[in-house]
């Protein structure tokens, strides 16, 4: 787990304590100032700005790729508590997190990839690559009613 | 009421009977009266004027004559029926009735009861009288019946002639349902009153002992089961109107039902309980309200209904 | 007729034809009100379709007519934190209420008068910021209602005055340095928080050091940052945000104590000198969080040192007992919803901040050297339910009771219940070594305390019926024996109904 690297490594969070770096934790500086109630600065999060306010947990499923299930684990393996605010991140934390996001595939690499599969099916003249092209659904749904999410989204030149 | 017609008509009969016991006095026994219906018990001459053939042996004899100063003349030329009421359509119905009211005239001069006082009787229902009588009586002529029943039986007790009252008995259902008294429940042993009470889909069994006021239901304190401070106040109104809160102990076992059934049934329960303790609140606790039943349930659902009432709305096609 | 009984409706608050009492001596005068459950009779008559379209005057224009629909103006939604704010307001004073005479303020002589029992004491004003600080108030405790903050004296809150005697070394039989270990349980509404309450004003009066810990769900329900201890097995963790508002607390409240104690251990800690005083001390904790927990931990040696270290006597004074409430201690035995980093669910007692607190608890522990009382209050009715702590409080009912471990009528835990072993081991008997735990169940107030208290609306203004034995006793039942809380919403609906109000149906 990349976890237990961060805490071996240099980059250990900012706000873990031993005793032989207790000072040095003092000395870093830290935003999560509870007493500050978030000026209007922004956090700098894999190249997207996001209020001080904001829920990380929020924040990390406004990602394509990223829900429920994959912010909760990313929360947990930096230790920090579900309810955390952007905000009240550290920068080591800033960091860590936007190193982890970035070897992950999200966003514009997980849109490619789902495409070029759409694209596969399709060259490949299977069935479902058919039903892709026709703007139907794909997977065996009923017809007669309630398909205007296939309708709306697949088409030849599929869009993510 | 005797009328002459009638008594005319009787007479009529009874000479019929007598007249016609003329042909079972000959040798030959005769099957024909077996199969005679109920109420045409009439004879003519002629039936004993043919004889039969299969005795040829017997020495002919002549016909008697004739007496036309006695029976020839006096019995009828035609088939009578045996009550006047024949034609009636219920004849038999007609025939009590007839008889009731010739006793009512006759005994209309003895001392009665005022009304609400007569012993109290289960008369026929309407079905059952009609079985009783075998025919369809409508309601209202039953009810005319019943009421004459009604003021022969408030005849001062000591003075029933043995007559009325065997008749008012033949009106009786079987099986006294009056004469069952219900036990008035008492205080057990340990001067502990039991109770039950029901509203909608609850019921309620109480125990009451003399106390201070403690209540547990479920054995869970009263604040645990309900509440709501409104459930609590209603369960115990009984206690609470007539000041006997912190006289008593409750113990109290409620299954069912919701929340406010529950309660209302633990109120009827509870003021069932106390009038075991102290009757004399029966009036009070009626005034409250506590002791009146309230039999109201769910109404069921009907097919074709959406609810028990509601019917799908209306479609023109 | 709308029947008028039924004045907890909210819909219709009219004056009670309540029974009341006839003259003693007179035969007793039958009355009552009707009984009904149902808001059937309550409904307004019918009222007539007044259909426009059928009224039409003379001569008027047959065209549709139809009512504009009004545009609502919508006020702006409150700032952010402010609903939040409201419900959170504490408000101590009713200037409508009416100022009670004769009302006697709670003092560190009178906390032990029996004959007080059922009266109510009001809290003196410069303790109220003390109390605040320790959050000691808490919304919908009914603060709001009277003229003055104040509480009931029960048999339970004479007896934890002796309690305090004792351990201050006052009193007849002083025994100085004790430690009491309570867990207090009652059902909802039976008066624990506010007994703590009593007990931290009792504990002010008294110059002790008072902690407490008002919301013990706020540790474990994952809303604080919680940082994992290098090297410790099982992982342990640090609450540096909590434990930095405890020390806030704590230094807040106890100032005047605080401030005259001095260092008397050697710390580790940048920024502790020989002379600074232990507030100082803890100030160093609140501005940084991340020194938070190793400032707890030498603020908690220094408060339990009965001797300074080698060379720093000069300044040593005893220190002061201490006082340890927490609020909400069922919380603290199931996993919180912290998770470790292979995503799973850390128990609440490999939070160090939590396990330190239920360490003092433990039977036999005797970490407090200078006396002390620990009151960890839980309830039965609204708590999460964990079956190991309901198995351990059941045998400590049992051993007070005079069960031996060893008997077969000593509970345990059911075969296959899977009780959280942690937990059983917590509450596990140690013989033989003091203090020990005890179990104290508060219950309802007796008749006569009852009797006080509701006086204490009437002369508040708040009732306008007359208190007598009859009435108390109806309400003592109305509220199931006497629990405390349910008086008090008692006492809130009599108020409602005694509003005269037109009949108006």
């Amino acid at each position: 787990m990349a976890c237990g690297e961060v805490h071996s490594s240099e980059k250990r969070c900012c706000r873990m304590i031993s005793p032989a770096h207790r000072g040095q934790a003092s000395i870093e500086p830290s935003i999560n100032r509870s007493d500050n109630l978030f000026s209007g600065k922004m956090v700098f999060i894999l190249g997207v700005n996001f209020p001080e306010r904001n829920l990380l947990k929020k924040s990390l499923e406004s990602f394509f790729g990223i829900g429920n299930h994959t912010s909760s684990r990313l929360l947990a393996r930096f230790n920090i508590h579900p309810t955390c605010r952007v905000g009240e991140l550290a920068n080591k934390q800033v960091l860590d997190m936007t190193a982890v996001l970035s070897d992950m595939k999200i966003e514009n690499d997980l849109r490619r990839e789902v495409l070029n599969d759409i694209k596969r099916l399709k060259e490949t003249g299977t069935y479902r690559g058919r039903r892709h092209a026709l703007g139907l659904p794909v997977r065996g749904q009923r017809t007669r009613t309630q398909i205007k999410t296939p309708v709306k989204l697949n088409r030849m030149e599929r869009r993510m | 009421m005797a009328r002459p017609t009638s008594n005319g008509l009787v007479q009529a009969m009874q000479s019929l009977r007598l007249s016609s016991q003329f042909p079972q006095r000959s040798l030959i026994p005769s099957s024909r009266h077996l199969s005679r219906a109920y109420a045409t018990e009439a004879e003519t001459e002629t039936n004993t004027a043919i004889q039969p053939e299969s005795i040829p042996d017997l020495p002919v004899q002549a016909a008697p004559e004739i007496d036309f100063s006695t029976s020839f003349l006096r019995n009828p030329a035609r088939i009578v029926p045996a009550s006047p009421s024949y034609f009636s359509g219920s004849p038999r119905f007609v025939d009590h009735v007839l008889h009731l009211e010739s006793l009512q005239a006759r005994y209309a001069a003895l001392p009665q009861l005022p009304a609400g006082e007569a012993p109290r009787m289960a008369w026929f229902k309407l079905k059952q009288f009609r079985e009783y009588v075998g025919e369809a009586v409508p309601v209202k002529k039953y009810k005319s019946l019943v009421k004459i029943l009604q003021r022969l039986n408030r005849i001062q007790p000591e003075m029933v002639p043995g007559e009325v009252r065997t008749v008012l008995d033949s009106f009786l259902r079987p099986g006294n349902p009056y004469a069952v008294v219900r036990e008035t429940p008492e205080l057990d042993e340990n001067g502990k009153a039991r109770a039950k009470g029901k509203r909608k889909e609850s019921k309620a069994v109480v125990h009451l002992v003399e106390g201070e006021g403690e209540v547990l239901v479920n054995g869970k304190s009263i604040v645990e089961a309900f509440p709501r401070v409104h459930d609590r106040e209603s369960a115990l109104w009984a206690l609470r109107t007539t000041e006997r809160m912190d006289k008593y102990n409750a113990w109290v076992t409620v299954r069912g039902g919701g929340v406010t059934g529950q309660t209302e049934a633990v109120t009827l329960a509870i003021a069932r309980a106390l009038m075991v303790h102290e009757p004399g609140l029966k009036p009070l606790l009626r005034r409250a309200g506590v002791i009146t039943v309230d039999a109201r349930r769910v109404e069921r659902k009907k097919p074709g209904h959406v609810k028990a009432r509601k019917m799908p709305a209306w479609v023109k096609r | 007729m709308a029947s008028a009984w039924c004045w907890s409706c909210l819909s219709r608050l009219r004056p009670t034809t309540r029974a009341v009492l006839p003259p003693p001596s007179a035969i007793p005068r039958l009355t009552s009100a009707p009984f009904h459950s149902s808001a059937v009779q309550y409904a307004p008559p019918l009222k007539k379709k007044s259909n426009s379209m059928t009224q039409l005057k003379y001569r008027q224009g047959q065209t549709l007519r139809r009512k504009k629909k009004k545009t609502v103006e919508r006020a702006r939604p409150p700032a952010p934190g402010e609903r939040k704010a409201l419900r959170k307001r504490i408000i101590l004073s009713n200037p409508n209420a009416l100022e009670v005479e004769g009302m006697q303020e709670i003092s560190a002589e009178n906390i032990v008068d029996a004959r007080l029992r059922g009266s109510v004491l009001g809290l003196p004003v410069p303790m109220l910021d003390q109390l605040r600080a320790v959050q000691a108030f808490k919304p919908k405790q009914g603060w709001s209602i009277f003229r003055r903050p104040g509480a009931v004296v029960r048999r339970d809150t004479v007896e934890m005055g002796r309690l305090f005697e004792k351990i201050s070394g006052e009193g007849d039989a002083a025994e100085k340095g004790k430690v009491v270990k309570k867990v207090v349980t009652g059902t909802k509404g039976s008066g624990k928080t506010v007994h703590l309450l009593q007990a931290m004003s009792m504990g002010f009066l008294k110059k002790w050091v008072v902690v407490t810990i008002p919301e013990a769900r706020e540790l474990v329900s994952g809303d604080t940052a919680y940082v994992p201890v290098e090297g410790s097995k099982p992982t342990q963790y640090i609450q540096p945000g909590a434990t930095s508002a405890l020390l806030m607390r704590t230094v807040e409240a106890n100032r005047e104590v605080l401030s005259g104690l001095k260092v008397s251990q050697k710390h580790d800690i940048a920024g502790v000198k020989p002379t600074s005083t232990l507030e100082d001390l803890a100030k160093l904790g609140f501005q940084d969080p991340a020194l938070a927990w190793p400032v707890f931990k030498a603020l908690w040696t220094e408060l339990t040192a009965s001797a300074a270290a080698p060379g720093m006597e000069k300044d040593f004074q005893t220190r002061p007992p201490m006082l340890v409430a927490v609020d909400g201690l069922a919380h603290w035995m199931h996993n919180s919803a912290y998770r470790d980093t292979d995503y799973k669910l850390i128990h609440a007692h490999d939070l160090v901040f939590v396990k330190h607190f239920l360490s003092l608890l433990r039977n036999g522990q005797a970490e407090m050297k200078n006396g002390g009382m620990l009151l960890y209050a839980t309830s039965t009715s609204n708590s999460p339910g964990v079956y190991a702590l309901e198995v351990a409080l059941d045998q400590m009912t049992a051993r007070q009771a005079g069960i031996k471990p060893t008997s077969p009528e000593y509970p345990s835990a059911e075969a296959y219940s899977n009780a959280d072993p942690r937990v059983l081991d917590l509450f596990k008997p140690i013989e033989g070594k003091e203090p020990q735990m005890e179990l104290q169940t508060l219950g309802g107030l007796t008749r006569d305390e009852t009797r006080g208290y509701l006086e204490y609306f009437a002369r508040s203004g708040l009732l306008r019926e007359p208190v007598n034995e009859n009435w108390v006793g109806e309400k003592w039942s109305m509220s199931g024996g006497g629990i405390i809380g349910e008086l008090e919403k008692l006492g809130r609906h009599v108020r409602s109904a005694a509003i005269p109000t037109p009949a108006a149906n």
